[in-house]
């Protein structure tokens, strides 16, 4: 049974314009955050320490966890709030369906009996509290007119929830049961976050107007500012308290960050602007922030999390990254064992090692999206949406000139001849494009469809599989392609093709979920009845040493099958990615790392038959 | 053209071997097949009581129907030996159209002839007829 051994996160979903809001444990160093329907459950002292929750219909918004730590509330952008336990296997306790809209905050009181949630709301409720195991109502919220896009609880009694939001205001509600109490009209933008202090003494607002305004606890009389000088030139996003209520880390769209010294009056003093190296575009602006007990953690619209620590501001931040959207290829490199390269479908392309975890992301010249990858030793050629084809040389995380050739259609798939990777195949609607370095050697039109292909590693040969589920095979002599035979077994288009390493089999999968394994030279079937899966097959694996096959598929399990033995003594992965498998690859004899459509890349490990 | 559901004729020997089957365990599995020019369904295979499932899963053609029963032995949690008597229409996707009509027609009245069936099974393909399929329909 193959054993998860690593996972390489992904990272929250962020969104210009907003900021988004991540949330600590109350006893441990983890912290929540949302990507797409998953929440995660990242542990800061060891990040290939995570936990996913994928039971969410909806993209989830926020999660937090309960004052005692046992269970987490997590919402969606259809109103609905789940609370399920923080440990295990993360039993649902209660659904409640809160908002008619999206929920963007989410608050547990301190004893942890009430939450209050608030958000987008068609018509009436933009925010509710309610008791959280009977969903109870347990207050009136009026006052708001647009979306509010933050609420805060009172750590301390007497209870007092606070909210905000985009028309401006700042309201503050006494109870319970909650009732309207006063609103105010300070800031002239949208209030992005609101937050109290751990003790409860004091209040704080920032707002895309650029200021935090500080405001009593108890009364909700304002008290004082975060000081104009050195204030921040952009919209501030988040802001959180340190555990003793002395000072306060707040994020700007300025990409710095910067914590304040809360003195006794009300009024905040700038200690220390934080900035991040980058790339200095618009990836860098700081979208969400979180101060858990030594850590002081940033997010970037980028998806960066910097984590630096309280104590020692000056330090240099560790940064952790990864995909934020569908993990679409990968690739191991053969030279630098170890090591996984991973683009998503919006460019971006990370380097992982295995044991360690995120390496960095390869800073490449132009940010085009990329459909299809292969690399091989230092080069990395990659196909997107705009009829080029990129070859580029990386050394380390650099990329060096990419050099684009033309190809006139769209490219469809890629493959290179491992051993001599200047020759490349290239499909194309209904042909095949192949090229030499940089030169197109040939276009050929063959007349039919083709949706999958794979070139031999000696560049000999070539199997190209067409829509109707027929595998052609050819042999290349100079730039023609010679077709030497048809193999009809497939019932669906063929999705992927590929050569064993030692090259005596192919195997290929199709939309129709079978996947068969080829003898190359005799083009007999090998292995059949490989029809485990319930949905298309995407990608498919072989081990190195041509003893194993593993396919991954739309219905997110991973089914590896053993050449010698027969299709029924399979061992599968259920539940390896929500919403599909789309990469798939060997590491070793034992290890496999594949992605998916939730950004995480998973390495497991397979027990010796 | 005779009407398949009220004209498929069964042979007598089917109703002798599955009482065998059922009552002095003389087989591990009977394949029956449906004859069209007779329009018949008549025994085409026996499995001895030392055959094994794999064995029977391979007395099964990978491109024509058929109809089998399969007389399967477990072990339940509490240290039971007990037996099923398990129908299975093996109907695969690769069979041609008029042979999975004809076979899912007649499937009823056969099964009436054959009293004591315990559980039903449908297959479509080899991945259906696994054995941990079975042993999951079994308890």
């Amino acid at each position: 049974m193959p054993l998860l051994s690593e996972t390489y996160a992904c990272v929250p979903t962020t969104e210009r314009g907003r900021g988004i809001l991540i949330s600590g444990g109350p006893k441990s160093n983890s912290i929540l955050f949302t990507n797409n329907r998953s929440v995660l459950i990242l542990n800061l002292d060891n990040p290939l320490d995570v936990s996913v929750y994928g039971d969410h219909g909806y993209q989830a918004t926020v999660a937090r966890y309960s004052p005692n730590g046992e269970w987490i509330a997590s919402a969606d952008v259809s109103g609905t709030v789940r609370i399920w336990g923080a440990y295990n296997d993360h039993v649902l306790k209660k659904e409640f369906k809160v908002l008619s809209g999206r929920i963007d905050d989410l608050q547990w009181s301190p004893d942890g009996l009430r939450i209050v949630a608030c958000g987008d709301g068609k018509g009436k409720s933009l925010v509710r509290a309610f008791m959280w195991d009977s969903g109870t109502n347990v207050g009136e919220f009026d006052g708001h007119s647009r979306r509010v896009l933050s609420c805060a609880f009172k750590p301390t009694r007497p209870f007092r929830i606070v909210t905000c939001g985009e028309d401006f205001l700042v309201n503050f509600y006494e109870g319970p049961p909650f009732r309207f109490k006063l609103s105010r009209r300070d800031h002239s933008n949208f209030v992005n976050c609101i937050r109290f202090s751990p003790d409860g003494s004091k209040f704080i607002s920032v707002s895309s107007d650029k200021k935090g305004i500080l405001f009593d606890g108890k009364t909700g009389e304002k008290i004082g500012e975060l000081s104009s000088e050195d204030s921040h030139k952009g919209s501030i996003y988040a802001v959180s308290w340190s555990p003793d209520g002395k000072q306060v880390l707040t994020v700007s769209a300025d990409k710095s960050a910067k914590v304040w010294e809360i003195c006794d009056d009300g009024n905040g003093k700038l200690k220390k602007t934080l900035t991040c190296s980058g790339s200095g575009g618009v990836d860098d602006m700081l979208v969400g922030c979180l101060w858990q007990n030594d850590y002081l953690v940033t997010v970037s619209l980028g998806g960066t999390i910097s984590i630096f620590s309280a104590s020692d501001l000056d330090k240099s931040p560790r940064q952790i990254s990864g995909h934020m959207k569908n993990v679409t290829s990968l690739a191991v490199l053969k030279n630098v064992p170890k090591t996984i390269l991973s683009s998503s479908y919006d460019g971006l392309i990370v380097k992982w090692i295995q044991g360690i975890g995120y390496n960095c992301k390869l800073q490449r010249k132009e940010s085009s999206q990329i459909k299809c990858l292969a690399a091989v030793e230092e080069e990395i050629v990659t196909s997107g949406f705009d009829n080029k084809i990129w070859r580029v040389h990386f050394q380390g995380d650099q990329c060096g000139d990419a050099n684009s050739i033309d190809i006139g259609c769209q490219p469809k798939d890629l493959s290179l001849a491992l051993l001599c990777p200047e020759l490349a195949l290239i499909t194309i609607d209904s042909g095949v494009v192949i090229l030499r370095g940089t030169k197109v050697m040939s276009t050929i039109n063959l007349g039919y469809a083709v949706t999958a292909s794979a070139i031999s590693p000696d560049g000999s040969e070539a199997i190209i599989g067409g829509q109707d589920g027929k595998l052609h095979v050819y042999s290349i002599t100079g730039d023609t392609l010679k077709e030497e035979a048809v193999l009809e077994k497939h019932r669906g288009a063929i999705s992927v093709i590929r050569y064993s390493p030692d090259v005596s089999m192919f195997a290929s999968g199709d939309a129709n979920r079978e996947a068969i394994v080829w003898d190359r030279v005799s083009r007999e079937v090998k292995l059949k009845n490989m029809l485990y899966h319930t949905a298309r097959i995407n990608c498919l694996a072989w081990s190195p040493d041509s003893s194993m096959v593993a396919t991954g598929s739309l219905d997110t399990c991973v089914i590896i099958y053993e050449v010698d033995k027969p299709a029924s003594s399979r061992m599968t992965i259920k539940g390896a990615h929500l919403g599909g498998v789309y990469g798939l690859a060997f590491i070793d004899e034992l290890s496999l790392v594949s992605s998916g459509e939730d950004a995480c890349i998973r390495v497991w490990r397979l027990s010796p038959q | 053209m005779a009407n398949a559901t009220s004209g498929m004729a069964v042979h007598d020997d089917c109703k002798l071997k599955f009482l065998e089957l059922k009552a002095k365990r003389t087989y591990r599995f009977i394949v029956f097949k449906i004859e069209e020019k007779q329009k018949q369904v008549i025994v085409e295979k026996l499995g001895e009581p030392t055959k094994s499932y794999e064995d029977f899963t391979a007395s099964l053609p990978a491109d024509e129907c058929r109809y089998a029963v399969y007389d399967f032995d477990f072990v339940t949690e509490e240290n039971c030996q007990k037996s099923r008597i398990f129908f299975i229409a093996w109907s695969p996707d690769t069979s041609r159209v008029r042979s999975k009509m004809i076979y899912a027609s007649s499937k009823d009245r056969f099964k009436r002839e054959l009293d004591g069936i315990q559980v039903e099974l449908q297959a479509t393909d080899p991945t259906e007829i696994g054995l941990d399929v079975i042993r999951s329909r079994a308890s």
